[in-house]
């Protein structure tokens, strides 16, 4: 009986390991099931005083922390908007639990709720660069153009599958990753640098974009992975060599690095540099220490916008979430404009937002908002490189 | 051999596998009482380390706590252990006794429903963002070197209290009388009833000490680890199962053991193996196998003869 229990055991357990492993590795495209919208995309709908924008964000599950930042930002803008239009606008949100073996899958059935919703006329989000793969068929076959504030896939935008329907208000990998690398090789002058990922496609594909440069630029690169529900880091510190110069992290969940950068130092390793990237840029990373680096999308650091929103939001700038306010500002703005006569499609809304052009005044990130034929900003050649003051992160001039 | 780089897998090894034996204890003697897998372990392990978050902070938190540092981790682990000790009786209550003689994948489809709902009512209470235990603050970066071992006050910590708990639960269950009645319990239950155990309150007993001990571990963590979540018990639940059927499920000499193997073995893989840190899960589950495969009821179980 007990041979047979654990026989069962041995079995659950496979299983559930296989879960964990297919949940983190899974490529999403199987999940593109067709939900054919036939007719939605020239659907006229009448607009009324309350439009609806969808918004897909990990609002739960592993990666909710960065999700919680999204929805802030995005509840911040509708709300500075609702109190400035006589128009209103509201968010019809989808949780994609980002992160969760069954991840790729709520982002599915949260694009077919909202292609199937008829008030919905465009989208903000998905988070996640798997996550656009997953639903990019169900969108397209809804009609529905999408606005994302998080995904930085280079090949998103450049494959040429999302024409039309893609849009993103971050700079792509291909720019943030030379960024980082160029001041590691350039600037700092490092000749032996760790990159760990996080296994997430995000971080992989990050990591691979500064691994390139470096080892051009003839720096040593060491390579590693750690899984991104991994909180005990003891033993891939050990294996960090101590002449070491910057460890740096792409990760997507800021508390991870700052886990990491506490147990370097318990390591007696806190003298090596710490490098993140966008999904790690909060200050409660920068006050890891002042050996703290980090890149960032394009913010306009004297933006009033991002004071009202630490005013209201306790102090707390959650800037991950910050081009989130750009994307619900895009489809709130190309709603108005294919609302103007008082009724609008989808296909009418997606040629507003590819013809976005919001100027650098009014748009948080210190740059006008305008889309190449891609998709991506045409305006932001960017990232930028902030060093930890010991509490916050402060620009790098130059 | 980098001698260094050893000490140090090792000693990370052992911390974590102290956690897992903890964990792993909870596992095993529930399964040995009522041959139920309980799921919802892992995330009561969840709810002790934000019950540790919440004491520290009802102290006055880690940088101006009202009494010392010592004092302040007593009564955390205390209070989280305590906590969890009645979680673990009312899921018991609610959620396995009313199934108790139903087919036994009920209570197991039921342990899965407790784990659920435990991590999304803490997703609900706690909110999604991460916990800061802040151990620095307070008690310090304290690291001692003993020539190339090198650990810190917390890993020290974690290792001796874990061991401590394991005597104290070994020497309960072997000397003391419900020590005893947990053990008849085990062996048959019920003739056990029919010699006047009251069975009920040895299961409830059971889940008491078992919740206990994963509510101690989920501090442990967040002293050693610095942070805490709500999704934090379904990784570390399902490496202290892997770690009490290693061991022999059922037996808590095994869980201990298990514990520190699974530990050691994902400590080492992720040190010495091509892509450890990678594919670390990937090297425990399939240890995990092989064990099973050599050795069906475990490290230290017994293979059980089936009347029929």
């Amino acid at each position: 009986m007990r041979r047979r229990a654990s026989a069962i055991a041995a079995l659950l357990a496979l299983g559930a390991a296989l879960a964990i492993v297919a949940g983190a590795y899974a490529t999403p495209e199987w999940a593109a099931a067709p939900a054919a919208q036939s007719g939605s995309d020239a659907a006229s709908v009448k607009c009324g005083k309350t439009r609806t924008i969808g918004f897909m964000a990990p609002i739960t599950g592993p990666a909710a922390s960065i999700g919680v930042q999204q929805n802030s930002w995005a509840k911040y803008y509708v709300s500075t908007y609702n109190r400035t239009h006589k128009t209103k606008v509201r968010l019809q949100t989808e949780d994609t639990q980002l992160g969760a073996p069954t991840g790729t899958a709520e982002a599915l059935k949260g694009a077919q709720a909202l292609g199937g919703s008829s008030n919905v006329l465009g989208l903000v989000g998905p988070a996640g660069s798997n996550e656009i793969v997953g639903v990019t068929k169900t969108l397209q076959d809804a009609g529905l153009a999408w606005v994302s504030g998080s995904s930085t896939r280079t090949s998103l935008t450049t494959d040429g599958t999302r024409t039309g329907y893609m849009f993103r208000t971050v700079p792509p990998d291909a720019i943030q990753g030379p960024t980082a690398a160029n001041y590691i090789a350039k600037v700092l002058k490092y000749k032996r640098v760790y990159i760990i990922d996080d296994q997430e496609t995000y971080s992989t594909g990050l990591a691979d974009a500064v691994e390139r440069v470096l080892k051009a630029a003839g720096v040593s690169v060491t390579r590693d992975g750690v899984s991104q529900q991994q909180s005990d880091f003891s033993s891939l510190i050990a294996k960090v060599p101590r002449d070491t110069q910057l460890v740096y992290l792409p990760w997507q969940l800021t508390p991870k690095a700052i886990a990491f950068g506490n147990q370097m130092k318990a390591a007696g390793k806190g003298s090596v540099k710490l490098m993140g990237a966008d999904g790690t840029f909060d200050d409660s990373f920068a006050a890891v220490g002042s050996h703290v680096y980090d890149t960032n999308f394009p913010l306009n650091p004297k933006s009033k916008i991002i004071s009202g929103y630490r005013k209201s939001h306790g102090g707390k700038g959650d800037f991950f979430g910050s081009p989130t306010y750009a994307a619900v500002q895009v489809v709130a703005t190309a709603l108005d404009k294919a609302c103007a006569n008082g009724t609008a499609t989808r296909a009418e809304v997606r040629a507003k937002i590819r013809a976005t052009n919001i100027p650098a005044a009014k748009s948080l990130i210190g740059v006008t908002i305008r889309f190449n034929r891609n998709g991506d900003l045409s305006t932001a050649k960017k990232f930028g490189l902030y060093k930890s003051n010991g509490n916050i992160f402060v620009p790098i001039p130059g | 051999m980098n001698w260094s780089l050893f000490f140090d897998l090792t000693v990370s090894g052992l911390t974590l596998g102290s956690l897992y034996a903890l964990i792993a204890l909870g596992y095993s003697m529930v399964y040995g009482i009522l041959k139920l897998l309980n799921f919802a372990h892992g995330d009561v392990y969840m709810i002790g380390a934000f019950v540790g978050w919440y004491t520290l902070h009802a102290l006055g938190g880690p940088l101006n706590p009202t009494i010392s540092g010592a004092a302040v981790l007593f009564v955390m682990f205390i209070v989280s252990m305590l906590g969890c000790g009645v979680l673990g009786v009312a899921i018991e209550r609610f959620a396995y006794r009313p199934l108790r003689n139903a087919p036994r994948i009920a209570p197991l489809i039921s342990a899965l429903g407790v784990s659920i709902f435990l991590q999304n009512s803490a997703l609900l209470i706690f909110g999604a963002s991460f916990r800061d235990y802040d151990t620095f603050d307070l008690i310090g970066v304290k690291t001692f070197n003993v020539g190339q071992l090198f650990f810190s006050v917390t890993q020290l910590l974690t290792v001796v209290l874990a061991i401590l708990l394991m005597i104290a639960l070994t020497i309960f269950v072997a000397r003391s009388r419900l020590g005893k009645a947990m053990r008849s319990t085990s062996y048959d239950r019920e003739a056990a009833s029919m010699m006047g155990i009251d069975v009920d309150r040895v299961i409830a007993v059971t889940f008491f000490i078992g919740s206990a001990l994963a509510g101690a571990a989920g501090v442990m963590f967040g002293l050693v680890f610095g942070q805490i979540y709500h999704f934090m018990g379904f990784i570390a639940g399902l490496k202290g199962f892997t770690a009490a059927v290693l061991g022999g499920i059922g037996s808590i000499p095994g869980a201990m053991v298990g514990g520190l193997i699974v530990g050691l073995a994902e400590s080492y893989a992720t040190g010495y193996l091509p892509q450890g840190s990678t594919f670390q899960n990937l090297y425990v589950f399939a240890l995990l196998i092989a064990v099973i495969l050599i050795r069906p009821s475990g490290l230290f179980g017994k293979a059980a003869i089936q009347k029929v």
